[in-house]
């Protein structure tokens, strides 16, 4: 049984008994002075009744009249008088008519109240006459104690209620600092490490104390491995001058970028180079030179801040690299970033230009056919010099342009009738067994046409407002399937439909309603998701967790050691992108990278999956590594 | 004198004969009396070894028992006032107090009389406590005896301190009953509760009984 209950079990057998005790008290004293008086007014009135008798010289009719007399005038139940030998001479009772009791019957036969004869004697002159018996009525004593009672039993329970009001109140008391410890106890089970306030009461304050510790101490030891793996993590992926992404881990980003499936429908590349930086060197000397790298590399960070998915690296020397990715906020014109570096050089006091050749794609044009499209528009802009900006454009094929409408109009359709399919990625454990199948939804735009991948219509979809809706649907998806192979199954949902207050409630309809599916059910978001809405990263795992669903982070490893809540958010899994497993056979720095964070997270108590590993090198180089299972073209199905 | 007890039962006699069953009408409860004497004074302890003597008088007549205590009394106990003698207005002294004062007036004389014959194992019944108009040569004054009536209807025998042998009531023209009472009807009350009973103390006979029944006079 709950201690709460307990409490509660335990004052109300106290209260109860408490009300029986008084009013069982109450009843038996005031029961004994009703009797205690009646018994002193029989005795009372028989005496004097007796000494007038006495007084009647012996005449029976006289006697008999006083009797009557007081028996009319007064409250009894009968009067009596006997011989000496105790025949009765004459007798008046009182019919039952007369006392009309407002007590009722059961009460006057559970509670009676003896009438105790008073007995005198009655004599004239020396001759005993016989005694005189006189029996008051106890009618009004029952009324007194019916009312009594009646009045002792809501006065009682008026107390009664007033203490249960207290008891309550004390009890909530107790149980505010209980309840949040419980809590705290509850959240360290479900890997949420969040620290509480002490609660008043010092046994419970002792018991948070402690667990608060324990949450600090793992707090900073956390933190101190989070720092050791953001040391890997630039050692591994960043530029040590600039600390931006390094020419193979650009390309990398760049590719998972392109490939990805939730991946943008366009976006631009910019190369940028500082002309002759030999001569610069020479001109300013080496510090110098480093220094205004470094400038150069912030003042790309300014102009490119703020925009979701915008990947810099410095590809070698002068040379640096933008990708921009076409999404809900729009993208910075490549002269912008022209004039902002020439205010930059102009700032330095440094004679030399940098060029911008900028190109832009759309979705299918290979990486390839992208960085030669950008390499021969930054020549061309050499050659003319002086922060020229060149911009190409590259494109798979014709492309129908479609306007806002017509694409509602286009995903309404394919939502009602839904022209939808989900498609299998395993995601396999070191024994090759499988962990759940990643599952990512393909729409049929078109009736017949073909199932198209998110990236052709992921971004138009959070324009028109229905991702949530898709979101939904892939979820319908999922646990339909789920029902009918029990195969477990994991749907990614977008950040924007976290950000529609009705999602989360609906999607824990969706959930209810098949509470089974629901617990082979995995969701993840992307990393950048969580970092920018943690907020409601957490409250999707508070709402959903309950139900048996495992949340995680997708798309997962560049920021990861950012995000604070990652200690408190209760998150099951994380998801290494691609960008960062890859090469990881070849790197030792990316291996140690891989490997801390596994290491750390694992001490969070999440599973790490690595995503998107097309290389078998890789796979083999990821086991040691720690994780838990890996993903993508390199797993063989089945 | 048996047959009148041996009556069939009327409603009003029950008490009484609930009474008498309670009594220690046939064994006369020495040990006690003589505790109680102890715990009262050496001049009770010496004037009960007196009355236990005389209680132990080889009759089975009740009139010679009678006889017997009043002259027991009227011989030991010397007359006077309350004021005087308990610096009381009116108290109404047990037998015990009594004995160890060896002084009392009309009503200790009655009292004393009264519970000592019913020690005897005299019926409580046959006897009453009567308050009488007396006259003594001259004066007139209120003053207390013991009737005891050998049957229910019969004539009474008055046992008296003014007139120390006893005397049917016809030959004591001196003295004008009033009212008279006994314990009947009183017994169970007083029995059961004499201690814890409040009720007890609000009336003098009331009072008196209860000492006796501590006493282990019934």
């Amino acid at each position: 049984m709950s201690l709460i209950r307990q409490i509660w079990l335990l004052l109300g057998v106290t209260l109860f008994m408490a009300f029986v005790g008084s009013f069982g008290v109450w009843m038996a004293s005031s029961r004994g002075y009703l009797e205690t008086q009646l018994r002193l007014k029989n005795a009372d009135n028989a005496q004097s009744l007796a000494l007038s008798l006495s007084q009647q010289r012996g005449d029976l009719a006289l006697m008999d009249l006083a009797v009557s007399a007081q028996f009319d005038t007064g409250f009894y139940q009968s009067i009596r008088l006997k011989d000496s030998a105790g025949k009765v001479m004459f007798s008046h009772d009182a019919s039952d008519a007369l006392g009309v009791a407002r007590a009722p019957a059961w009460f006057v036969q559970l509670l009676p109240i003896q009438s105790e004869p008073g007995i005198a004697q009655v004599t004239d002159g020396w001759r005993a006459l016989g005694s005189v018996e006189v029996v008051s009525h106890s009618s009004f004593a029952h009324d007194q104690l019916w009312q009594g009672s009646l009045k002792t039993a809501s006065w009682l329970a008026l107390l009664g209620a007033l203490a249960a009001a207290v008891a309550a109140a004390g009890v909530r008391r107790i149980r505010r600092p209980l309840d949040a410890t419980v809590n705290q106890a509850q959240a360290l089970m479900e890997r949420r490490f969040i620290t509480v306030e002490e609660p008043n009461v010092p046994e419970l304050a002792r018991l948070s104390q402690a667990m608060n510790m324990v949450v600090t101490r793992l707090k900073s030891l956390f933190d101190e491995q989070a720092g050791q793996v953001e040391q890997l993590r630039q050692q591994a992926h960043c530029d040590a001058l600039t600390g931006l992404s390094h020419r193979s881990h650009f390309m990398g980003q760049l590719h998972s970028t392109l490939v990805s499936d939730d991946g943008p429908t366009s976006g631009e590349v910019w190369l940028i180079r500082v002309s002759d930086l030999g001569g610069v060197n020479r001109a300013l000397g080496h510090r110098q030179t480093d220094l205004l790298l470094q400038r150069l590399g912030k003042s790309i960070r300014e102009v490119t801040q703020g925009i979701p998915g915008a990947l810099i690296g410095r590809l070698n020397g002068g040379d640096f690299a933008v990708s921009l990715s076409e999404g809900l906020a729009s993208l910075p014109q490549p002269e912008y970033m022209g004039d902002t570096l020439k205010r930059l050089f102009a700032e330095e006091g440094v004679n030399a230009f940098a060029v911008i050749g900028a190109v832009r794609w759309h979705r299918g044009v290979a990486l390839g056919q992208i960085l030669a499209t950008a390499d021969s528009a930054l020549a061309r802009a050499e050659t003319k010099g002086g922060f020229t900006v060149e911009l190409s454009q590259v494109s798979a094929g014709a492309k129908s342009v479609m306007g806002q409408d017509q694409w509602r109009d286009r995903l309404s359709q394919t939502l009602t009738q839904q022209r939808a399919q989900l498609v299998s990625y395993p995601v396999v454990d070191p024994a090759g067994e499988l962990v759940h199948h990643e599952c990512p939804m393909r729409l049929q735009l078109e009736p017949d046409g073909p199932y198209e991948t998110a990236a052709h219509w992921l971004p138009m979809a959070v324009r028109c407002g229905l991702i949530a809706q898709l979101d939904g649907l892939a979820v319908q998806l999922a646990l339909t399937a789920i029902l009918k192979d029990g195969v477990e199954r994991g749907v990614n949902l977008s950040p924007s439909s976290l950000t529609d207050s009705s999602f989360v409630p609906r999607l824990r309809a969706q959930l209810l309603a098949s509470p089974v599916a629901a617990r082979k059910l995995w969701l993840e978001v992307a990393e950048a998701a969580a970092l920018d809405h943690f907020a409601l990263v957490r409250e999707l795992c508070k709402q959903l967790k309950p139900l048996g669903v495992r949340v995680g982070l997708e798309h997962a490893g560049e920021r990861l050691t950012h995000i604070e809540f990652l200690f408190e958010a209760g998150l099951d899994y994380v998801k290494l992108d691609a960008a960062v497993v890859q090469g990881v056979a070849q790197d030792a720095a990316r291996r140690a990278f891989v490997s801390g964070t596994t290491t750390m997270l694992h001490s969070l108590g999440l599973a790490v999956y690595a995503e998107g590993v097309s290389d078998q090198d890789d796979l083999q180089a990821l086991w040691p590594c720690g994780v838990d299972g890996v993903t993508g073209p390199a797993v063989k199905q089945g | 004198m048996q047959v009148a007890v041996r009556r069939p039962l009327w409603l009003g006699l029950c008490c009484w004969m609930l009474a008498l069953a309670l009594l220690p009408c046939n064994a006369l409860d020495r040990p006690r009396l003589t505790q109680s004497a102890q715990a009262m004074g050496p001049a009770a302890v010496q004037r009960t070894q007196a009355l236990l003597r005389e209680m132990e008088l080889p009759t089975t007549d009740e009139l010679e028992k009678v006889k017997a205590i009043n002259q027991f009394y009227n011989r030991q106990i010397q007359y006077r006032e309350d004021i005087d003698n308990w610096g009381a207005v009116d108290y109404w002294a047990s037998p015990m107090e009594l004995l160890q004062r060896g002084s009392g007036d009309c009503e200790d004389y009655a009292i004393a009389k009264y519970f000592s014959l019913i020690a005897m194992g005299l019926p409580p019944a046959k006897m009453r406590m009567v308050y009488v108009r007396a006259q003594t040569g001259g004066a007139i004054q209120a003053h207390m005896v013991l009737a005891y009536y050998p049957d229910t209807n019969a004539e009474p025998w008055i046992l008296d301190n003014l007139i120390t042998e006893i005397r049917p009531a016809s030959r004591r023209p001196d003295l004008a009953p009033v009212f008279s009472f006994n314990a009947e009807g009183l017994w169970q009350g007083v029995g059961s509760a004499s201690a814890g009973d409040p009720t007890a103390r609000l009336s003098r006979w009331r009072e008196v009984l209860s000492k006796a029944k501590s006493e282990g006079w019934w």
